[in-house]
């Protein structure tokens, strides 16, 4: 049983990095709009459907087989984060904004319309286009590292490597660039940053755009390792990387990534284990409901997460 | 000045009759037409509005609902069935409208108490219960269905404590994605409880359940359904115009409006909070326990997140809070998802075998359900955030309260001055 | 007798220490002040004492027995009510059913009876809504009974708090700024009005207010906190005269040159 240990810990880890970079996107929301936006999981799966049909598209065009396999993944990172930055940004704008300071709910009722849009549009163009909404997409990186004891496809390489150069440019990003000190500025207090000539609008635009592109790249990355994809991935994958992002203290970068391999390990390690401990009775079918039981007891015993401040209510 | 008519509840009296008889003809004579189906439907809303007095409304009200509807509901009692669609539904958004209306409680799980409750009769009716349970006391037969509808209500208001006492300590936006983990999770359970030993069946369900049997009669048509369902909703709108306006009631609104508030005038957060998810619950129960009678079997697919936020889409187009908005908003979206897109699909369909258009199956418009819902979510959000029907808090009578007997006596701290003075 | 005692209450919100060590006693009947200048501690004092911070450190005393631990709503059935600084109405209600939700802890309605109605449920709405509309009255806006209360102007805004904070039938009331935002006239109002609740209902009331002439023209005995820590107490006398606390308000300088 333990033989499979380090087979288990590679699948973790990838899974673990998709989460944390998708985690990102809702924590970067939250810490400025105090808003959970339900529709960052379908952004996600945006992402996936939009990388799959630009290497579908090279593929019919004859021009991915003569072209270097990096070339190929990285237009394909560049377009899938370019169309689902613009495409948060533009539902910011049109469904969000309008209801900043409307009751509490509201806003939360407009991102699960959109989240359920977003899923029947994306099938909708697929089955008019391709008549299915199930694709397979083309796999760039087939080879494997053989380490003796864990076998390391290529893919989960790529998805690893991505994923950490993805956080650590946002790092940089927010901790010395000029945009990112307004982002962390207004977190902190927004009405004291548009004080500041910080424009409020502007960031907010930004969170989102870098937000939705990220969970736009992990799409790329989760059609390159899994290889096949439907519109309704983003579900489950976006409530795991929320979880991920409360785990890690929810508006805290870092513990966003923490959260998310932490997760990802958890899940891989219940799904293999989970049957051989209990002889059979409870198996792999019941690893989410594993993610969901750490999202529940860490919201009771530790809501601020492992990362985050608690926070002193407003009264 | 249509408006205007709806919200003073002007609309005259001979309207509503006409329109009544109108409509109720058309289905009669033409039979299966939707817009003449939806017209009889939307004359309970007129009753509604109509000028006159509450017994006047009362009557013609009950007159549809009893007498109209199986009366012209079409070949079979096509209708019938329709409306007892309708009427299940209308049913739990009534339930969702307590947590959610009143309580302020987005709860994105809901259709997991209606999983509790249809489940609960389906195992005990049918041999299923055999498979845990030593003996051979199973299957209960169809009479056991009028005690079921208050042992439903009860294992569902046991299911919302037990997931509410973990849930609803959590704060505030946090409880939508708990709630929604928590629908997963119980889908999830019940799809797999199969082994180690065998409480659902897993993923095959649970068939065959039996009809509801009153005296030998067995009901398993439309006919006694709709009635059943009928009853069951005059008890929840009872409840719900009861709580409303309750010491319970104004505690839940308290909740949703101001917490710390609320806190500070004695209101516990958890009490309070787990009364409105047991009795939201409750009633989901309860229909789930018809739900199961009505379909004769039930499988983990008929409770997904799916149902959940259409339940939820009902209570908010039609105006979280409000009764008659939430009665409207349950018929509308039922409607639409069990008349409207098939009959539109139909069309389509038609078209295409006469090689007029090639429609990719995907695009089948009875699929289109997710598209609308987020339409409408979007829409109310943005352009009536209130609903169709917006909740308004009942006006008190100033002179009544000034007649009444108690208010010579002097209570609570005002009964300090009275001793001073 | 002390009827509430606050003794040396700590709290620490990461590191900043907002009260440390802020030992306060109230005598029954009496209406104390606590000041200081902005981000003295004054309301983070107030939410230990109403159970919604719970305190890092030391305990507080009800008629003798520690309330510390508690939830603000049991803290409230035990007596102590409170109003806000920034008005926290229930905005969609009718200003006569916030009023009625004061008086939930005093009423005993359960799921059932509502359901069915029954004879004792309907007679005790009877009587809340009677003492609800009485309160009004005696706060003087039962004209406006019957309005949502958040399309109520700022004024009424202000007694109907006050008056849904009665409703609890307390025995301390907290009252955080309640001059905040009024003018010249509506504060005099005000200020009779907060002593017509002592004299006529021996209520003991505590209140955080920054303009001065109503402190010192109303309360008995005052508390100074600044950086979260007391530096004074005593009659409004004393505490005017006192070199710390005018220290604190005006700055070293100020005690330098007088």
């Amino acid at each position: 049983m333990l033989s499979m240990l380090p087979q288990v810990l590679v699948d973790g880890l990838t899974l673990g990095f998709m989460y944390a970079v998708v985690a990102l996107g809702y924590t970067m929301v939250y810490g400025i709009l105090e808003f959970i936006n339900f529709a960052h999981g379908d952004l996600f799966m945006v992402g996936a459907f939009v990388g799959t049909e630009v290497l579908l598209t090279f593929e019919a065009l004859g021009t991915l087989e003569g072209m270097n396999p990096f070339v190929a993944f990285f237009i394909t990172l560049i377009v899938a984060m370019a169309i689902t930055g613009a495409l948060g940004v533009g539902i910011e704008r049109v469904a969000y904004r309008p209801l900043r300071g409307a009751p509490r709910l509201v806003p939360l009722i407009s991102a699960i319309g959109v989240s359920f849009l977003l899923q029947d549009l994306v099938r909708f163009s697929e089955a008019i286009y391709r008549n299915e909404f199930y694709l397979n997409s083309p796999q760039l990186f087939t080879g494997s590292l053989e380490l003796g004891f864990a076998t390391v496809p290529q893919k989960a390489i790529m998805v690893m490597v991505i994923a950490i150069v993805l956080m650590i440019v946002l790092t940089l990003f927010v901790n010395k660039t000029k945009w990112g000190i307004a982002m962390r500025a207004v977190a902190q207090d927004q009405s004291t940053a548009s004080l500041m000539t910080i424009n409020v609008d502007k960031v907010i635009m930004l969170t989102f755009l870098i937000g939705s592109s990220l969970g736009g790249a992990t799409g790329v990355l989760f059609a390159q390792n899994y290889g096949t994809i439907d519109p309704y991935i983003g579900f489950i994958l976006g409530l795991k990387a929320f979880t991920a992002a409360v785990l890690g203290g929810i508006g805290n970068l870092r513990g966003a990534m923490v959260g998310g391999v932490i997760i990802g390990l958890l899940e891989s390690l219940s799904g293999a284990y989970m049957g051989p401990l209990t002889n059979g009775a409870f198996g792999a079918e019941y690893k989410d409901v594993f993610a969901f039981s750490i999202l529940i007891l860490v919201l009771l015993f530790k809501p601020e997460g492992l990362f985050g401040e608690a926070v002193k209510e407003k009264v | 000045m249509e408006m205007n008519l709806l919200k003073n509840k002007e609309v005259p009296l001979l309207f509503t009759v006409l329109w009544i008889a109108v409509f109720s003809g058309a289905l009669y004579s033409l039979d299966k037409s939707v817009i003449a189906f939806m017209g009889v439907l939307f004359s309970i809303i007129l009753v509604y509005y109509t000028k006159g007095s509450n017994l006047i409304r009362f009557a013609l009200g009950a007159a549809v609902l009893l007498l109209i509807i199986p009366l012209v509901a079409g070949d079979n009692r096509y209708y019938m069935e329709v409306a007892t669609q309708v009427g299940i539904y209308v049913a739990m958004a009534l339930g969702l409208n307590i947590v959610v209306g009143f309580a302020g409680l987005l709860d994105l799980g809901y259709v997991a108490f209606f999983a509790a409750g249809a489940y609960a009769y389906a195992i005990f009716t049918t041999s299923q219960a055999n498979e845990f349970i030593p003996g051979d006391f199973f299957p209960l037969s169809g009479e056991w269905f009028w005690p079921f509808l208050i042992i439903g209500l009860i294992v569902a208001a046991i299911f919302g404590i037990l997931l509410g006492l973990p849930v609803l300590r959590v704060k505030g936006d946090y409880l939508a994605i708990v709630t929604l983990g928590f629908g997963e999770i119980i889908r999830i359970v019940f799809n797999n409880l199969d082994k180690p030993i065998n409480i659902t069946n897993g993923p095959q369900g649970i068939t065959p359940i039996p009809a509801p049997e009153l005296l030998g009669i067995k009901m398993g048509t439309p006919f006694y359904f709709y009635f059943i369902v009928l009853f069951v909703i005059a008890f929840i709108v009872l409840a719900n115009v009861r709580f409303e306006h309750s010491r319970l009631g104004r505690a839940w609104i308290a909740v949703r409006e101001d917490e710390l508030a609320a806190q500070s005038m004695g209101i516990s957060l958890l009490n309070t909070k787990l009364a409105a998810f047991a009795t939201g619950a409750s009633f989901a129960g309860i229909v789930g326990v018809i739900f199961a009678a009505k379909q004769t079997f039930v499988d983990p697919t008929s409770f997904t997140m799916n149902e959940s936020i259409a339940i939820l889409v009902m209570v908010i187009l039609g105006g979280s809070g409000s009764i008659p908005g939430v009665v409207l908003g349950a018929a509308f979206v039922t409607v639409l998802q069990v008349q409207l897109l098939k009959e539109f699909s139909n069309f389509l369909h038609g078209l295409q075998q006469s090689g007029l258009i090639n429609l990719p199956s995907q695009l089948d418009p009875s699929k289109f359900q997710r598209l609308v819902f987020g339409v409408i979510l979007v829409l109310v959000a943005l352009y009536r955030p209130n609903g169709l029907i917006p909740a308004k808090r009942k006006k008190d009578d100033i002179d009544s309260i000034k007649q009444s007997k108690h208010f010579g006596e002097q209570q609570g701290i005002l009964a300090k001055v009275a001793g001073r003075k | 007798m002390a009827i509430l005692e606050a003794n040396g209450l700590t709290k620490r919100f990461g590191g900043l220490l907002a009260n440390e060590d802020v030992t306060v006693k109230i005598e029954e009947g009496s209406i104390t002040a606590v000041i200081g200048p902005n981000g003295a501690g004054k309301t983070t004092f107030f939410n230990m004492v109403t159970g919604f911070y719970e305190p890092d450190g030391g305990d507080v005393i009800l008629d003798g027995k520690s309330i510390k631990g508690l939830r603000p709503d049991q803290i409230a059935e035990r007596g102590i009510t409170r109003t806000f600084q920034n008005i926290r109405l229930f905005k969609e209600m009718t200003a006569l059913e916030n009023v009625m939700v004061g008086t939930h802890s005093r009423l005993s309605a359960g799921l059932l009876g509502i359901l069915f109605n029954t004879k004792k449920v309907r007679q005790e709405e009877e009587k809340a809504r009677v003492e609800a509309y009485k309160l009004m009255e005696y706060v003087g806006i039962e004209h406006i009974a019957n309005e949502a209360a958040g399309s109520l102007p700022y004024g009424l805004q202000r007694r109907l708090e006050i008056a849904r904070a009665l409703a609890t039938n307390p025995k301390i009331i907290l009252l955080d700024e309640p001059a905040a935002g009024m003018n010249p006239r509506e504060t005099v109002e005000m200020t009779d009005f907060i002593r017509k609740l002592k004299q006529e209902l021996n209520l003991t009331i505590i209140l955080i207010e920054h303009d001065m002439k109503l402190v010192m023209g109303l309360s008995e005995y005052i508390h100074v906190l600044d950086y979260g820590k007391k530096i004074a107490e005593g009659t409004p006398e004393q505490i005017r005269n006192n070199p710390k606390v005018i220290e604190a308000y005006l700055g070293k300088s100020a005690t330098e040159a007088s």
